[in-house]
């Protein structure tokens, strides 16, 4: 019995999910593939969205870009990632305005986040791929503007060789842009559901997954709860996801 | 490890009991060398080197302004064949020698040229001293060996190098600094064997001791022209009439009392250095140059136990000049490949013109650094602390790179310290237990905003272009100035945690009085 199991020819479905899992194998080498085998290859977020990713979570060992419709949203969105990557994270920005009062509410604590000011892109850049591919590195985030398709790419492989989870964070302006990176966010700040107009409540955000490679795009609005991501089915999906293969 | 063996000179200071200053002065010290034994000097002057390092054709002279006249400080030899002397005045010299070119003194021009030479010089020994406008002391004890002995240092390495530059020069190497200067003032150059330094200064014209000259001049009337015939006069008389300078000046000279040098650079913990018969210009060459010597100077640091801090890289081309590239480490380490790494950013800055003969690598701090275990597991808490380092000392020598640790203070801005990368942060227990923003604004901007009531919250804010309405506002946060480390009239504040009607949360902050004219800013995101 050979390993793989060959399903008939004429079980389409089964064919094709295995030829998927095929290519994911040979697309992800290296640390990637390491730890996929160690069964620690995705960041948990919430039930209903890992369950809609292919990954089970938001995979280790790639980029993730974040384009930030509102600042404070997608960097508690960032945060609450980079924190459940957990080991030393690096902000590396032009002017890192990371404040960590803040940023303790997501789990990340001052003595894991190291901050990097990288005034010039290209300098950002050599920072963020040195860190990628440094296993030592629990996971980076990069505050950039445009990025080319050859920079984002190199910066995929040097994740995929070092391990690390890259976030790269860009403001909502030109969405349209192709990227190389895993997954494409759009992280905007929801209306709250405190009743009270003297409270404000617990953050709410729109997530809107706008690619996924080998998933579908979908949209949620979370709640951050306690210490927990909290999603509601109450927005309506634009498209049907497709299950997990 | 060298060690710097000069102590401070024992000055026989003058008293206000002759007698006591007679006893202190009128016996030689007991001890006849005051250093340790067996050390040896090497001084070196350059008595042209304002005029030599101009470069110019012909005759040359430089002159200084003294008072209200001009006086030439320095000839080249074709102007002092001509019948020039230092100490013209310049109409004189004109006179004598009409299309003479004059430049007049830039001291500083000197100093740099005297501290480009102090550096060359480093290349013989790590223990180089300026002394006076135009000379050097060079501590080459247990380095003559590297070069032939002392005699074959002095006239096949040092010299015709200096003279190769276009510079004229003397040198002399002897048992004490003192004396070894004492005999290239005098012009006197050669290597004097230790014990004979009494009977080599005695001879020489008062000009080899370092004195003032309206005090050679009183001498001079005295009839005592030679160093020797100084000597040979009672002592406490010498010092009663003319100060303990002399005496000092005297002991000096005689090799009796230690002259101390002040290195131009402290002398490193470590070192190692490559010469090359062919100097090396390519950027491969120094690679290759510094991967040799990573490896010399890091089995060393092995042996003693040490990692480095910090490294200097010198490289000495082959026309004199010198460069240094530093590198800088948060921990201590003697891995060649990571250290080599660190050196690959700035080997740019090097500028090998005509090519480098000499490269050092010198370790100026070093900590203790035992042995690390490896090859148990790959996971290895230690290792990973290690890759942690390298990774920011990689980013540090291009990016500023830091850590944020919580202070006690409720005064946003001084909430968090900077501090090392390297640093470990320590969270004090139930720390942040309030929602504050995530991202805090160093510039914030100013906001238009309404309020209801005057220290009521903002009921609508100006964004941008746009006004927004605010749907939710919590209660004020007042937060006062520190006194204790603030400026008196500091403002205090109210924060409000404000949501917009698109949902968007703020951290704005009204600074001062309220009111009508109360200054409302965009402090930070809320998430």
């Amino acid at each position: 019995m050979p390993a793989p199991p060959t399903p008939s020819s004429f079980d389409r479905p089964a064919l094709i999910a295995a030829l998927r899992a095929r290519i994911a194998r040979m697309e992800r080498a290296g640390a990637a593939g390491a730890l996929a085998a160690r069964g620690e290859d995705a960041v948990p977020l919430a039930p209903a969205i890992d369950a809609d990713l292919p990954w089970g979570g938001l995979p280790r060992a790639a980029l993730h870009e974040i384009l930030a419709a509102d600042p404070g949203a997608a960097a508690g969105f960032a945060a609450l990632v980079l924190a459940r990557a957990g080991g030393t994270i690096l902000w590396i920005a032009p002017e890192p305005d990371a404040w960590p009062p803040g940023l303790g509410r997501f789990g990340l604590s001052p003595a894991q986040l190291v901050l990097v000011r990288a005034p010039r892109g290209q300098d950002a850049l050599w920072a963020m791929e040195e860190t990628l591919r440094c296993p030592a590195v629990g996971a980076a985030l990069l505050v950039t503007g445009e990025l080319d398709l050859t920079a984002a790419r190199r910066l995929q492989l040097a994740a995929e060789a070092g391990g690390v989870l890259g976030l790269l964070l860009r403001s909502d302006d030109d969405g349209a842009a192709p990227t190389a990176a895993l997954t494409r966010w759009r992280v905007g700040a929801a209306p709250s559901d405190s009743q009270a107009p003297h409270e404000i409540g617990d953050p709410a955000w729109n997530l809107d997954l706008l690619r996924c490679r080998g998933g579908r795009p979908a949209r949620w609005r979370a709640t951050w709860h306690g210490d927990q991501l909290v999603t509601e089915d109450t927005v309506p999906r634009t498209v049907p996801v497709r299950r997990r293969a | 490890m060298r060690h710097r063996c000069c102590r401070p000179p024992r000055l026989a200071m003058p008293s206000l009991f002759p007698e006591a200053a007679d006893e202190a002065v009128a016996s030689p010290p007991k001890v006849a060398r005051a250093g340790p034994p067996g050390r040896r000097f090497l001084a070196l002057v350059f008595p042209r080197l304002p005029v030599e390092r101009l470069r110019c054709p012909g005759p040359v002279a430089v002159w200084a302004t003294q008072g209200p006249r001009r006086i030439v400080t320095s000839l080249s030899a074709e102007a002092e064949a001509a019948g020039l002397e230092i100490g013209q005045t310049l109409a004189d010299a004109q006179a004598i020698l009409p299309g003479m070119t004059l430049v007049p003194q830039d001291a500083a021009g000197d100093a740099t040229a005297l501290e480009r030479l102090a550096l060359w010089a480093l290349r013989f020994t790590p223990l180089v001293g300026r002394v006076g406008a135009h000379g050097l002391v060079l501590d080459i004890t247990g380095t003559e060996h590297l070069f032939g002995g002392e005699a074959a240092l002095l006239q096949e390495a040092v010299l015709p190098r200096v003279t190769r530059m276009g510079l004229s020069v003397v040198g002399a190497v002897a048992s004490s600094a003192g004396t070894a200067l004492a005999l290239v003032r005098a012009g006197w150059g050669g290597v004097v064997p230790p014990g004979r330094e009494e009977a080599t200064v005695a001879p020489l014209p008062l000009i080899a001791l370092d004195l003032e000259p309206p005090l050679v001049a009183v001498l001079h009337g005295l009839g005592l022209r030679e160093v020797g015939n100084v000597v040979a006069q009672p002592r406490p008389a010498l010092v009663r009439r003319f100060g303990a300078t002399l005496a000092q000046a005297l002991d000096e000279a005689l090799g009796r009392a230690t002259r101390p040098i002040t290195p131009i650079r402290p002398p490193p913990e470590m070192a190692v250095g490559r010469d090359f018969i062919e100097p090396v210009v390519t950027r491969a060459g120094i690679e290759a140059a510094l991967a040799a010597l990573l490896e010399d100077l890091c089995r060393a640091l092995r042996e003693a136990g040490r990692g480095a801090r910090r490294m200097l890289l010198r490289a000495y081309r082959a026309d004199g000049d010198v460069q240094d590239i530093a590198i800088g480490t948060g921990l201590a380490t003697r891995d060649p490949q990571h250290l080599a790494r660190l050196f690959q950013e700035k080997l740019e800055q090097l500028a090998p013109d005509c090519g480098f003969d000499r490269i050092t690598l010198e370790a100026p701090r070093t900590d203790p650094l035992t042995g690390t275990q490896d090859t148990l597991g790959i996971t290895g808490r230690a290792e990973r602390q290690e890759e942690l380092a390298q990774l920011l000392d990689r980013l540090a020598q291009r990016l500023p790179v830091w850590r944020l640790a919580p202070r006690a203070s409720h005064w946003p801005e001084r909430a968090m310290a900077r501090v090392s990368a390297f640093d470990t942060v320590a969270v004090p227990k139930g720390w942040a237990p309030r929602p504050r923003p995530v991202r805090l604004l160093r510039q914030p901007p100013i906001l238009q905003v309404l309020a209801q009531v005057p220290d009521g919250p903002p009921f609508r804010l100006r964004l941008g272009r746009a006004w927004h309405r605010v749907l939710r506002a919590e209660e004020a946060e007042r937060i006062e100035p520190e006194w204790w480390r603030d400026r008196p009239d500091r403002l205090s504040r109210d924060y409000y945690r404000v949501e917009l009607d698109t949902g968007v949360r703020l951290w704005v902050c009204r600074a001062g009085p309220m009111g009508p004219d109360a200054r409302w800013v965009l402090h930070g995101h809320l998430p």
